[in-house]
């Protein structure tokens, strides 16, 4: 039995996210400018069946987290997968500011008397530069939101995790997944684009018990090194100790939907995440993925 | 491949030296030695979790290292004083864009490098966006017919409330403002699809929340062959949750629209050697993507370092050389004076 659940219902539809197209992107941003017509659609993933949810924790997270909150009895329960951090709302933060400036802004949004800005004015995490205490309370502001909700995996998003995977970090990942074990009892889990490499590494650390959330799809997109070492990398990974969670799957709609999940359901793939904002899409994706053995 | 690694230096650690060096490391034939940058917070956090030497200023981290080759991130100002530096201590240099806040000193730089057979690299990274790629391929290869129209449009949200006076952002004399910033690209796209158009005119820069640079960046371009096209850029613009990049080419056969991501192509006549037909195609980014061997933000970006390390190991030639970055400045320079001479009460334009 894996420990993650096999269907996961994503939100990049929600958001004005959608790789192959920003005109779609555009106008799934105005569809759903409204939160009525976001739980619309979760209402049609609930009806399909889907019992888990990831969810960036982006501005617009907070009012669908509170509702989720309010109307507790009116859902079935659900399992949460939070991904943090909001790549853009940072970005945008050091494109003003720089990376200093940045820093001091993050560690001040919530005023001085939060655990942050305590930390920040006595200089305390500067002065002894622990990054991984900062990297723990910024992952606690993140997951604010997310309180009172049944999460089951954190994710870190790949900006972080590659970054991280490129000055190659066992310490702040590994810590990171410590954090989440024990903070929120969770699983962590670490987004990725570059699968193989970051498998092999947290092998070589001797971090285990993480969900790592990949780019996996027939075609290859966004694949790096390339669609071979995946599926190498997958015959050969313990499901348990690493379980593993398809995103892209359609390639952003490259490929068909049939197809597209004959060729995961084919793979040593504990988990998909997927995104769609039609009832049509959601009970062909649902039955589709549902069909491995 | 050579047996040693190439010793780099990274000068600079702010988002995108921190981008590059993430990329780099994990290069087989690169070994990051050294990084410079006047923050201590950076350098300190770099040092105790990066395991890199490093250094307050670039001037020791030169005198100190032996090196092959250094990546340039730091505010364009600074860059004419240190590629003189790096230049004399022979090595290969990967430059941030704008590289040079003038043509003369972009040609003064060009020479240097090109004279003493350096590698030399701007980062124009839409040249090595797989989808822009393409786009030129098929220009190039006649398939619009004639070009006779392009519009070059790049949209962000990167400023949008209250700017601050401090930081090198602010100014023009320090390489701030959407032209040198973002508009840069644009035009590089431009010149990397039909070369350095031979004339500007009605060039506006205009101020949305900055004080004393342009916010958005608009004018015309004209060619001896009769191509004319426009650029329009905003940095200032918050219906875009990313940054964007779009093109739109006219020629006498066909239309071709087209950003980072896909493009469509409208043609008269089926061009059957392309697998293209006659009125409307779709082309995605997943029909051209290549895979690169670590990624981190795009593809395009692990694809430009990857090129800069080929050239130095002599399987490639530059495909972004200080020549395309002065090409760019070229016309940077001739939108600032045709800004003052179109509007003559527009502040904060050089002279």
């Amino acid at each position: 039995m894996s420990r993650i659940d096999r269907v996961v219902f994503g939100d990049n539809q929600f958001f004005g996210i959608n790789h192959m197209s920003q005109d779609k992107a555009q106008e799934q941003a105005e569809r759903f400018a409204d939160i009525e017509p976001i739980f619309g659609v979760y209402d049609q993933a609930f009806d399909a069946g889907v019992r888990a949810v990831m969810l960036n924790s982006n501005e617009r997270a907070i009012a669908i987290c509170d509702r989720f909150r309010a109307r507790k009895s009116e859902y079935p329960s659900i399992a949460w997968y939070p991904s943090i951090p909001y790549p853009h709302k940072y970005a945008n933060i050091v494109a003003e500011k720089g990376m200093v400036g940045a820093l001091n802004a993050m560690l001040f949004a919530e005023g001085t008397g939060s655990a942050l800005g305590k930390i920040a004015r006595g200089g305390m995490a500067l002065a002894t530069l622990d990054a991984v205490r900062l990297m723990k309370l910024l992952v606690d502001q993140e997951m604010g939101m997310f309180r009172g909700l049944d999460v089951r995996v954190v994710f870190l998003q790949n900006i972080v995790t590659d970054l991280m995977l490129g000055y190659d970090q066992a310490e702040i990942l590994g810590e990171y997944c410590a954090h989440i074990h024990k903070a929120y009892g969770a699983l962590p889990g670490l987004i990725t684009q570059n699968m193989p490499l970051l498998r092999r590494k947290l092998i070589e650390w001797g971090v285990r018990d993480v969900v790592i959330c990949s780019s996996i799809n027939k075609i290859g997109y966004l694949m790096s090194p390339g669609i071979d070492a995946y599926v190498d990398a997958l015959s050969a990974n313990d499901g348990n100790a690493y379980p593993m969670m398809a995103m892209s799957t359609l390639a952003s709609g490259a490929i068909p939907a049939p197809e597209a999940y004959a060729f995961i359901n084919e793979l040593n793939v504990q988990s998909v995440v997927f995104g769609a904002s039609s009832r049509r899409n959601i009970d062909q994706t649902v039955d589709l993925i549902g069909r491995r053995e | 491949m050579s047996d040693t690694k190439l010793k780099l230096a990274i000068i600079g650690a702010g988002r995108m030296g921190i981008t590059h060096q993430a990329i780099i490391n994990t290069h087989p034939e690169v070994e990051v030695v050294a990084i410079a940058d006047p923050s201590t917070l950076i350098t300190k956090l770099l040092s105790k979790y990066a395991r890199v030497k490093t250094y307050k200023d670039h001037r020791s981290l030169l005198e100190k290292e032996s090196l092959d080759a250094v990546l340039l991130c730091t505010p364009p100002a600074l860059n004419r004083e240190i590629l003189h530096e790096v230049h004399k201590r022979g090595l290969h240099a990967f430059v941030e864009k704008p590289f040079a806040l003038s043509a003369a000193h972009g040609a003064e730089l060009t020479r240097l490098f090109e004279d003493s057979g350096l590698v030399n690299q701007v980062g124009y990274v839409n040249r090595f966006n797989d989808m822009f790629v393409r786009v030129r391929d098929l220009v190039g290869a006649g398939l619009l017919g004639t070009p006779l129209r392009f519009r070059s449009e790049m949209y962000s949200r990167t400023i949008i409330g209250e700017q601050g006076e401090e930081g090198w952002r602010a100014t023009h004399a320090s390489g701030g403002g959407a032209m040198y910033e973002m508009a840069s690209h644009a035009i590089d796209l431009i010149n990397f699809l039909f070369g350095r158009p031979d004339r500007v005119g009605g060039t506006c820069l205009t101020k949305v929340w900055s004080k004393q640079v342009e916010d958005i960046v608009a004018g015309s371009y004209f060619y001896r062959s009769g191509l004319t096209g426009s650029i329009n850029v905003n940095w200032s613009d918050p219906s875009y949750r990313k940054p964007t990049n779009k093109i739109e080419l006219f020629g006498t056969a066909g239309k071709l629209l087209a950003d980072q991501h896909g493009m469509k192509i409208f043609l008269t006549d089926a061009a059957p050697d392309h697998g293209l037909e006659a009125g409307w195609n779709q082309r995605y980014i997943t029909d051209v993507a290549t895979n690169v061997p670590f990624y981190l933000r795009g593809i395009e970006f692990t694809a430009q370092l990857c090129h800069f390390i080929d050239c130095i190991r002599g399987r490639a030639q530059s495909r972004c050389s200080f020549a395309d970055g002065t090409a760019v400045l070229e016309v940077i320079d001739e939108m600032f004076r045709d800004a003052v001479a179109f509007a003559p009460a527009a502040e904060g334009v050089p002279a």
